[in-house]
């Protein structure tokens, strides 16, 4: 289709729309209302006109079968729905209260990771004398443990938001257990608990869950319920800066991955020139400077 | 994929029909979207295939049911970079959609069921 083609139809479209509009005040928001219907109309014109109608009468029929779009239009964005309603009350009204199923799996789980995480660090500091296999195992039970904290919390409905979806929740335990798994075994030789081997498996587990935290930050949607952003909308609690700029959400991203990629990096060759002993405290800065990277970017002060 | 009301003979039922299906536009539209990002044109001729062409849902009754579902957090929307034409607005389903939806269809199983009952239905296949 060239654009000589299109401009007649267009420009009846195009007009007939400005009748459909007539009237209308243009706030932005009825500005992208009428540029989304548009193209639509386009779309169901050129489906018209190849099921044989002139372009005046399919310009024509597809506005008909639009219908009123100054209903659309008279209940701007919110209809301010329990606006005099504050956030205490709010919560009361939508509280949902947690399953016990989830709260005793909550409380067997962190009981599971406190465990496993005090038996390996025992271990690896040779209060216990544990085999290198059992302080293996004994650490995947606690980041297993970890990991299911955080996945099954994610997977919960709670007061202001809604479950996320199973297999997403998924990628959380995943990312989680591979983070712990991976940072604590590079702990464990870094403590000379294990041999200099097994950084082969510390250093791509622990990449391998940044690279899947971000990808799973980056699509994370809305979990919001629509009373909380309703009470958004009217009345601001302590912002979430990473939800209303998503800029600001995405830098932070990938200063994540730099610091984390940079950390990593001087970590191995701190522990092939200086040694093991010393090597970690560059994950400890790297942390530190996480943190406060986090703090500056997510609680700015608002001007 | 949404019930296919049956659509009867008699033109009175019609508008019955047609009532009891825009009044569940908001979660036919998230059924849509929950096979996939998709914009205006494109979720309206799904639809309109799935009814067979009959009482469609207008499309009016759509741009209102985008902008609620918009304004709740269940869809999110984004502007695509179509070079000609009009450029669309795709939406795609978030995770509270997700949810809702999940909900939506377990209530509509449920109410269907009742109903079912309530109108003694002998022949119940969907």
């Amino acid at each position: 289709m060239t654009d000589d083609s299109h401009r007649p139809v267009g420009g009846d479209l195009h007009r007939l729309l400005d009748a459909a509009f007539a009237g209308v005040e243009m706030t932005p928001d009825a500005q992208d209302l009428k540029e989304e219907i548009r193209a639509n109309l386009l779309a169901r014109v050129a489906e018209l006109e190849a099921a044989g109608r002139s372009p005046a009468d399919a310009a024509r029929h597809a506005i008909d079968e639009l219908g009123d779009v100054h209903a659309l239009l008279d209940t701007p964005g919110a209809p301010a729905t329990g606006s005099p309603m504050g956030w205490e009350e709010a919560g009361r009204r939508h509280r949902v209260r947690p399953k016990p199923r989830f709260v005793v799996g909550i409380v067997v789980a962190a009981f599971t990771a406190t465990a496993g995480l005090v038996l390996t660090v025992l271990g690896a500091t040779g209060v216990l004398p544990l085999p290198i296999g059992i302080m293996i195992a004994v650490l995947g039970i606690g980041a297993t443990g970890v990991a299911w904290i955080v996945g099954d919390s994610l997977a919960q409905e709670t007061t202001t938001n809604h479950p996320m979806p199973a297999s997403r929740a998924g990628g959380y335990f995943l990312a989680s257990l591979l983070a712990v798994y991976g940072l604590g075994i590079g702990g464990l030789v870094a403590l000379g608990a294990l041999p200099m081997w097994a950084v082969a498996f510390a250093v791509p587990a622990t990449v391998a869950a940044i690279i899947l935290f971000a990808f799973l930050g980056a699509t994370q949607t809305n979990r919001n319920k629509a009373w909380v952003r309703a009470l958004q909308r009217t009345q601001p609690p302590m912002t979430n800066r990473f939800e209303q700029e998503p800029e600001t959400a995405a830098r932070f991203g990938i200063y994540t991955v730099v610091v984390w990629t940079v950390s990593s990096a001087v970590f191995l060759v701190l522990s092939f020139t200086v040694g093991w002993t010393w090597s970690w405290v560059t994950f400890l800065g790297g942390f530190a400077v996480w943190m406060v990277l986090l703090a500056r970017m997510q609680f700015r002060p608002s001007r | 994929m949404p019930e296919k009301s049956d659509s009867d003979t008699f033109p009175a039922s019609d508008a019955f029909a047609a009532d009891l299906l825009r009044g569940h536009t908001d979660t036919i539209v998230m059924a849509v979207l929950s096979q996939g990002e998709s914009y205006g044109f494109e979720i309206f001729k799904t639809i309109r295939m799935a009814t067979g062409g009959d009482h469609e849902i207008k499309e009016a009754t759509l741009y209102a049911a985008y902008r609620r579902l918009e304004r709740d957090g269940l869809v999110e929307s984004y502007w695509g970079d179509e070079t000609q034409g009009g450029r669309r607005k795709y939406y795609r389903i978030t995770d509270a959609g997700r949810a809702v939806f999940r909900g939506n269809v377990a209530a509509w199983i449920t109410t269907r069921r009742i109903i079912d009952a309530l109108l003694d239905v002998k022949d119940t296949t969907p």
